[in-house]
């Protein structure tokens, strides 16, 4: 088991958003966390990231616990986040946007360097001068996918990835990281409101309700059962 | 010609503000501490390396050596103070005023140790004047501009061409972004601090050279500074100095027709004009 969260409860201030928190993410498996707004998927996303001191439960990575781990640890371990909606550094141009996290994160074994960036994204290659808080909203999205992925990511994070592209972009990107996962073992989970596409790529659905796990299963059972009225 | 010498001594005296801005600038687009204390180092550059000359240092020895002390000094400010403080969820007022300490601190400590009296540099070399038709400037003026220039130029690079200055710009930009990509924020912020009191150690010297130290000289020229930061947009090296430069030849040529004791009111008269026709600063950049 690569990622495995058991009995988790975060909240911010006195409240407390998700409880009771169970998810088991194995090697290559792509697990879609659906829900409605405010059901807790982005505070689950950040308790696994470490940016959220959990109120019980545990999280493990890899088999090892991670209530020790900083949010930098967590990262060089290889989990990795896209936040949603703030993903690039605006005032940096493209390139230094890849450079610097490319500096930090890329080591001589890396599933996805600067020219895989370049290659996904052929509109990246041309706005490399660009300052990235200048471009398109799907444009800099791109970026923050690409920021997200430079290095070896184990496990991917995504929070609404598809925010503000293209549909056929969607599917290129989601593709992409299914591609990854399949070749090199990574993980992902994928919260998104295109629950169309993410069912697509994902090889499970887990899906949330007032911060509570509400289903957990392939996407066929999901499609046959009577989860939908949570949306 | 009263007015072209009034113009050159604002282009001197508003390059080693500019140098001031930049630092401050460095410091508070990073770490959004309103680093009041700067002023303090600034101070204590000049009397350190008055003390290392008065004992026989070589000048440019002193100078050099008062710019790693004044790197320490920052470094141990932003890594015992402001990071402490931000350990245990201080607002922003919290630190401003543990910065206002530290500033108050560093000048009696030097009014003790020193004297509050002005005290003028043992270089016979720094006031020896040059004539250049009917303009007159000393040596010290004339390092002053080009040293300033220099770090102008050297930060510039600095920022935009290494690696580290490139992360310290993603940390200003998106500092959360840059925890979760490891850039490691707090070890950025104690580099920053660090370089932005070396470069300010460097008018800190320079200044004094030409006009004297003094224990509270500090306060007004990073008042100065921080309303051209502010007016050349908060995050703009360029803008910084540019205003800085503005702000004293605007001073200066002031005293051609209202009296010198209004120039601290002509600087907030030019920040106000701005501050209502541009807030976000002359150099902004577009979000």
């Amino acid at each position: 088991m690569l990622l495995q969260l058991t009995g988790v409860a975060a909240g911010y201030g006195p409240k407390t958003v998700i409880s009771d928190i169970a998810l088991a993410v194995e090697p290559g498996q792509i697990v879609a966390l659906l829900g409605h707004n405010g059901a807790g998927k982005t505070t689950t996303l950040r308790g696994i990231m470490g940016l959220l001191p959990l109120r019980a439960g545990a999280i493990a990575f890899d088999g090892k616990a991670l209530d020790r781990v900083g949010v930098a640890d967590r990262v060089a371990m290889g989990l990795r986040l896209l936040p949603e909606g703030r993903g690039i550094f605006p005032d940096l141009t493209v390139a230094e946007n890849v450079e610097v996290v490319a500096a930090r994160n890329i080591g001589p074994e890396a599933t996805f360097g600067i020219a895989d960036v370049y290659k996904l994204f052929p509109v990246l290659d041309e706005r490399r001068a660009t300052r990235a808080g200048s471009m398109s909203g799907g444009q800099q999205q791109m970026l923050a996918m690409s920021l997200a992925m430079l290095g070896t990511p184990r496990c991917l994070l995504l929070d609404e990835p598809s925010i503000g592209l293209a549909p056929n972009l969607v599917e290129r990107m989601f593709q992409q990281v299914q591609q990854v996962c399949r070749s090199h073992g990574m993980a992902a989970v994928l919260v998104e409101q295109n629950v169309a596409a993410a069912m697509r790529i994902a090889d499970r659905v887990v899906i949330m309700n007032n911060g509570q796990i509400v289903f957990d299963g392939s996407p066929d059972e999901a499609r046959a059962s009577n989860v939908w009225h949570y949306f | 010609m009263v007015w072209l010498q009034l113009l050159v001594n604002g282009l001197v005296t508003g390059s080693a503000l500019g140098v001031v801005a930049i630092s401050f600038a460095l410091i508070y687009a990073t770490t959004k501490i309103f680093h009041v204390a700067h002023a303090g180092v600034y101070t204590l550059a000049g009397y350190l390396a008055w003390s290392l000359v008065s004992h026989g240092v070589p000048d440019v020895l002193a100078l050099l050596l008062a710019i790693l002390c004044c790197t320490a000094l920052g470094a141990l400010i932003q890594h015992q103070l402001y990071a402490r403080l931000e350990r245990r969820r201080a607002t922003h007022l919290v630190v401003l005023i543990a910065s206002l300490g530290a500033l108050a601190v560093i000048q009696n400590v030097i009014a003790a140790v020193y004297s509050s009296n002005i005290l003028q540099f043992p270089v016979p070399w720094s006031s020896r004047v040059v004539t250049v038709g009917t303009l007159r400037l000393n040596w010290a003026q004339i390092l002053t501009v080009v040293l300033s220039v220099l770090a102008y130029a050297g930060t510039m690079w600095f920022a935009h061409r290494t690696i580290l200055g490139k992360q310290i710009r993603a940390v200003a930009s998106n500092p959360f972004l840059a925890e979760i990509t490891r850039l490691r924020p707090q070890r950025i912020y104690v580099i920053v601090v660090a370089i932005g009191s070396a470069i300010v150690a460097l008018p800190g010297v320079l200044v004094p050279l030409d006009l004297g130290l003094q224990p509270y000289g500090g306060v007004t020229p990073l008042l100065t500074a921080t309303i051209a930061m502010i007016a050349g947009g908060v995050g703009s090296i360029t803008g910084a100095f540019v205003l800085a430069v503005g702000i004293a030849v605007l001073q200066n040529l002031s005293l051609l027709v209202i009296p010198g004791e209004w120039s601290i009111g002509v600087t907030f008269f030019i920040f106000v004009i701005f501050m209502l026709f541009r807030p976000t600063g002359l150099f902004a950049k577009a979000r």
